[in-house]
């Protein structure tokens, strides 16, 4: 090969993928981007990248970027290209005539967690100053909001309590539900180097993932148990530890409630909980049960990682309060090593939590019930505010179902794919009169949107990203906007032309807002973040450069709580019918719904979403590996390719849902967490039945499949 | 805490990992420096900035010790210690520039130019380009022998490809592989002049274990493991769902 070309130029940014936020040098050459390398002074991954970040940003100047805004009076029509004027008035037009003839409450809008912190912010800003309302809810809705509701209550702060550097301290190390090597590659890689160092993984995890068994990195212990028992067996491995004493009775007396301990400890030391009785329930060994709680409770510092595999259930929330109760009984909160730490699957899910884009929080999760917080957004928003918290996510489309609600603004989000229970998500859209979507590509919800506005890719504005570690990160413009305008400029013009005078000359002027409103992005500022390279929140006069590592001398309130959690399994249940349970989760190279990495040359690993079927249910029901297979549950169906796995148990199905035409979630259900309506993906009772071959499951040219 | 991650520095190289111990004094080609007790002898003389020239160190990985071009002189050794694998100590005195020095890196960098496409000297930036520019030496006196010339190209990746007849089999992206990313998908296979980097079992890049996270395309520093995109016309476009 000849020499390759020297780039001539190039612009320090954050990486557009997953939580762990990875920084990036994006390589110019004339202008164009060419490569981008891994920044090596990036603190969430210290020069290293994964083939998501590193290579798939292709998918920017693809040729399904829409460039113009579009707009069409009924769905049945083809879309018309206007300019931007005429597409933010008429859709500005819309929403008021809609809003005059339905009520100030049949309008909405949906941030996403793609976007930048500036972006969110004004996203929750839009609602609340120009709808009038507080619809506003954010894509977390439906990964991380137990983790906000499930931190908050047990540790005062729904964040992670570390840095990532902080695992290289760690003796122990615990993943539930997540499988970072895939998921969260980079930080994967971190773990992986501490676990060759010596330190102790145990996974719970239904799958045999690659976190859990491969080279040089096995966990000493795996809990492979069946999907929708994560509460009964982290009560099963408390009930170890408070009825063995293996808890930590010095730091439970001075820094939680003993009281509240105490009611804990009656109610995991049940023996309903002992592993004895959660085990043969779950699918695991009780003996594994206990090893693992004597392994987390010796420590000496025991750290915790997990993901959606805890979140997304019916009891999601109550599985967060459960890592958060073992974490305080054993004291492995607030030094180095140790703490409770959320993956989080988009680039901004923090940001998104963090800045009020919640129908009853505003920004730092102050509550707009609460009239003294009100007050102050009033003041500097000059306009009173609605006291009423708007609608959830999902009460959005049951409310637009039901005919209440009857425009929404979807931002960077795709519900009709990634929602659960596709069938009723395009029922909602059809039902409404006006959809906005603000996307880089026509996705499937823009099938039922009536303007679309051309958003722009992270490379192409200026901005901040939190990633999980709660590190604000630079996103620097390398490109001009495809389409013209950055998205806090598309949202800012639909204000305005909504009556609500809105005016920022670049982004920092919006961060310099969120850090006047927002107690822990207090000491926020881009000139901080340019001097520090990134900066975690809580930043304020006691912390002015950020804070590694939380909880180290009081939680947030004061003393931190022990929250009660019983097991309620889950009402999804197999039966005859539906004898399986199918489980969702996601694969290296492709990314959440696919719209970015399905545009890129990463198809070359995963052209397709594929079903994991052990051996024993495939031979039961005639199916061998590449057989299309027809998956069937209580709320809809659909079709995949079959693939042999020896990850899944029997009885246990899996399958990723990063390619639309795969439908996975036509069949999962409606069903949803307790406390914040996250959907319960992770449980789905389903049955196979193999399409008779000769008949074409799919129009697609089949790809080779990886495993 | 954590130096070998969170000193590393954009643009600098040290060559080999920052540490956190006790300052150090020494000497490096006459100047006096501090290096923190556990740097290499590479890293005190790229603080005292007069780098070293290498090939297969780079403070992203642990010391290797084989391309043999950090050789220096230590006042009191004999023979001539590598850099990267020399740890400092107080009080010692280092010379990195002789008449010695030069011929032994002159005759080092001519064997590996003996085996690397000449017609790719002139025009390149990757760090043995640099490396020849530091030391001067771009030629090589030997007659054409055996050789890995006509190795061919693995194109396989979407996003990287490599070309064996630029390796000079430093290791840096067998390291990278285990030490950086932690999947161990590459290895040199064969012995002596055999001797090859190979993905998995001998497979293309794209049907072994590796999970194209790019660690060892950073690491490479001959760009015989390179981005597509960085070639004119030869860039992976990218692919639409339906195409």
């Amino acid at each position: 090969m000849p020499n390759p070309r020297k780039p001539d130029g190039s612009v320090v940014t954050t990486c557009a993928y997953c939580g762990v936020g990875c920084g990036f040098k994006a390589e110019t050459i004339r202008g164009e981007i060419v490569r981008m390398i891994p920044w090596k002074e990036g603190k969430a991954n210290h020069g290293h990248a994964c083939v998501k970040g590193r290579f798939a940003f292709d998918y920017w100047r693809h040729a399904d970027r829409v460039k113009k805004p579009l707009i069409r009076a009924s769905i049945a029509e083809p879309w018309r290209e206007v300019t931007w004027d005429h597409a933010i008035t008429h859709a500005a037009a819309e929403l008021k005539r809609i809003q005059a003839k339905h009520g100030r409450g049949s309008a909405g809008a949906v941030s996403s967690s793609r976007c930048t912190n500036e972006e969110i912010y004004l996203m929750q800003k839009f609602a609340r100053v120009a709808l009038r309302n507080n619809n506003i809810d954010n894509c977390s809705r439906i990964c991380h909001s137990p983790t906000q509701f499930g931190l908050s209550a047990t540790l005062g702060a729904g964040a992670a309590c570390q840095h990532f550097d902080s695992i290289l301290q760690a003796d122990v190390i615990l993943v539930v539900g997540a499988n970072p090597t895939e998921g969260h590659p980079v930080f994967g890689s971190l773990l992986k180097r501490r676990v060759r160092q010596g330190a102790s993984l145990l996974v719970i995890d239904p799958r045999r993932t690659e976190t859990a068994e491969s080279a040089h990195c096995r966990a000493d212990v795996h809990l492979a148990l069946r999907p929708g028992t994560n509460v009964a067996v982290l009560d099963s491995l408390a009930h170890v530890i408070v009825t063995e004493n293996l808890h930590a009775a010095k730091f439970i007396a001075e820094r939680c409630h003993p009281a509240e301990f105490e009611q804990w400890r009656a109610l995991v030391g049940d023996p309903r909980y002992a592993p004895e009785v959660v085990g043969p329930e779950a699918g695991v060994d009780p003996a594994e049960i206990r090893r693992a709680a004597r392994i987390y409770a010796s420590g000496p510092n025991s750290t915790i990682y997990y993901g959606l595999g805890v979140t997304e259930h019916s009891q999601g929330s109550t599985g967060v309060m459960c890592l958060g109760n073992l974490a305080l009984s054993c004291g492995m909160l607030g030094r180095e090593g140790v703490g409770v730490n959320p993956l989080r699957g988009q680039g901004n899910v923090q940001g998104g939590s963090c800045l009020g884009s919640w129908p009853h929080m505003f920004t730092g999760y102050r509550f707009v019930t609460d009239a003294a917080v009100r007050a102050t957004f009033e003041q500097d928003w000059k306009l009173e505010l609605d006291p009423e918290p708007g609608l959830r996510l999902p009460n959005m489309f049951d409310a637009a179902v039901a005919g209440t609600f009857k425009a929404i603004y979807i931002q960077g989000e795709d519900p009709v794919q990634s929602d659960p229970n596709q069938n009723h998500i395009v029922a909602a859209m059809k039902a409404m009169e006006c959809v906005i979507v603000q996307d880089l590509f026509l996705n499937e919800t823009a099938k039922y949107a009536h303007v679309f506005l051309p958003g722009s890719s992270s490379l192409e504005k200026n901005g901040t990203f939190t990633n999980a570690e709660r590190r604000v990160s630079m996103v620097r413009k390398v490109v001009p906007p495809l389409a013209g305008l950055e998205d806090w400029e598309i949202t800012v013009r639909l204000t305005n032309a909504m009556g609500y005078p809105l005016h920022y000359d670049h982004p920092a002027q919006i961060l310099d807002e969120i850090a006047r409103l927002s107690p822990a992005y207090q000491g926020m500022s881009f000139a901080l973040i340019e001097r520090c390279g990134s900066v975690q929140w809580p930043c304020n006069p006691q912390a002015p450069e950020g804070t590694e590592v939380l909880h180290t001398k009081t939680f947030p309130r004061g003393k931190a709580n022990f929250m009660l959690t019983g097991y309620v399994p889950t009402s999804e249940r197999t039966d005859e019918r539906f004898p399986l349970l199918l489980t969702t989760g996601r694969i290296l190279s492709q990314y959440n719904v696919g719209t970015q990495t399905r545009r890129t040359g990463n198809v070359a690993w995963y052209g397709e979403d594929v079903l994991d079927v052990h051996r024993t249910d495939a031979d039961a029901r005639g199916i061998q590996d590449g057989d299309f297979v027809t998956v069937t549950s209580r709320y809809g169906e659909t079709r995949l390719r079959a693939r042999i796995s020896d990850k899944v148990n029997p009885g246990v199905v899996y399958t990723t849902f990063h390619f639309a035409q795969s439908n996975a979630n036509a069949v999962t259900s409606d069903l949803n967490d307790w406390a914040t309506n996250c959907p319960e993906y992770k449980v789905t009772a389903v049955e196979l039945v193999k399409v008779p071959t000769g008949k074409p499951a799919s129009s697609r040219t089949p790809a080779s499949v990886r495993a | 805490m954590w130096s070998e991650l969170r000193n590393l520095r954009e643009g600098v190289d040290l060559g080999t990992p920052p540490r956190d111990g006790a300052a150090v004094s020494l000497t490096v080609d006459g100047k006096p420096v501090t290096a923190p007790a556990g740097s290499s002898v590479m890293v005190a003389a790229a603080l005292a900035r007069c780098p070293v020239p290498k090939l297969c160190a780079t403070d992203t990985l642990e010391a290797f010790g084989s391309c043999r071009m950090c050789l220096v002189e230590i006042q009191g050794r004999k023979g001539f210690p590598a850099a990267c694998t020399t740890l400092v100590e107080p009080g010692m005195v280092v010379t990195t520039q002789t008449a010695r020095l030069q011929e032994l890196r002159k005759g080092v960098l001519e064997l590996y130019l003996s085996d690397f496409p000449a017609g790719d000297v002139p025009g390149g930036w990757s760090e043995l380009h640099e490396t020849m520019q530091q030391t001067g030496v771009t030629t090589h006196p030997y007659v054409a022998g055996e050789n890995h010339l006509q190795a061919a190209v693995d194109a396989s990746n979407p996003y990287f490809l490599f070309d064996p007849t630029k390796c000079i089999v430093c290791s840096r992206c067998v390291r990278a592989c285990e030490d950086i990313q932690g999947t161990f998908a590459l290895t040199i296979e064969g012995r002596g002049f055999q001797s090859k980097v190979v993905a998995s079992q001998g497979e293309c890049f794209l049907d072994s274990e590796c999970v194209s996270c790019g660690a060892c395309v950073q690491a490479c520093p001959t760009h015989s493991l390179v981005e597509k995109s960085l070639f004119e016309g030869g860039e992976y476009r990218a692919q639409s769902p339906q195409a």
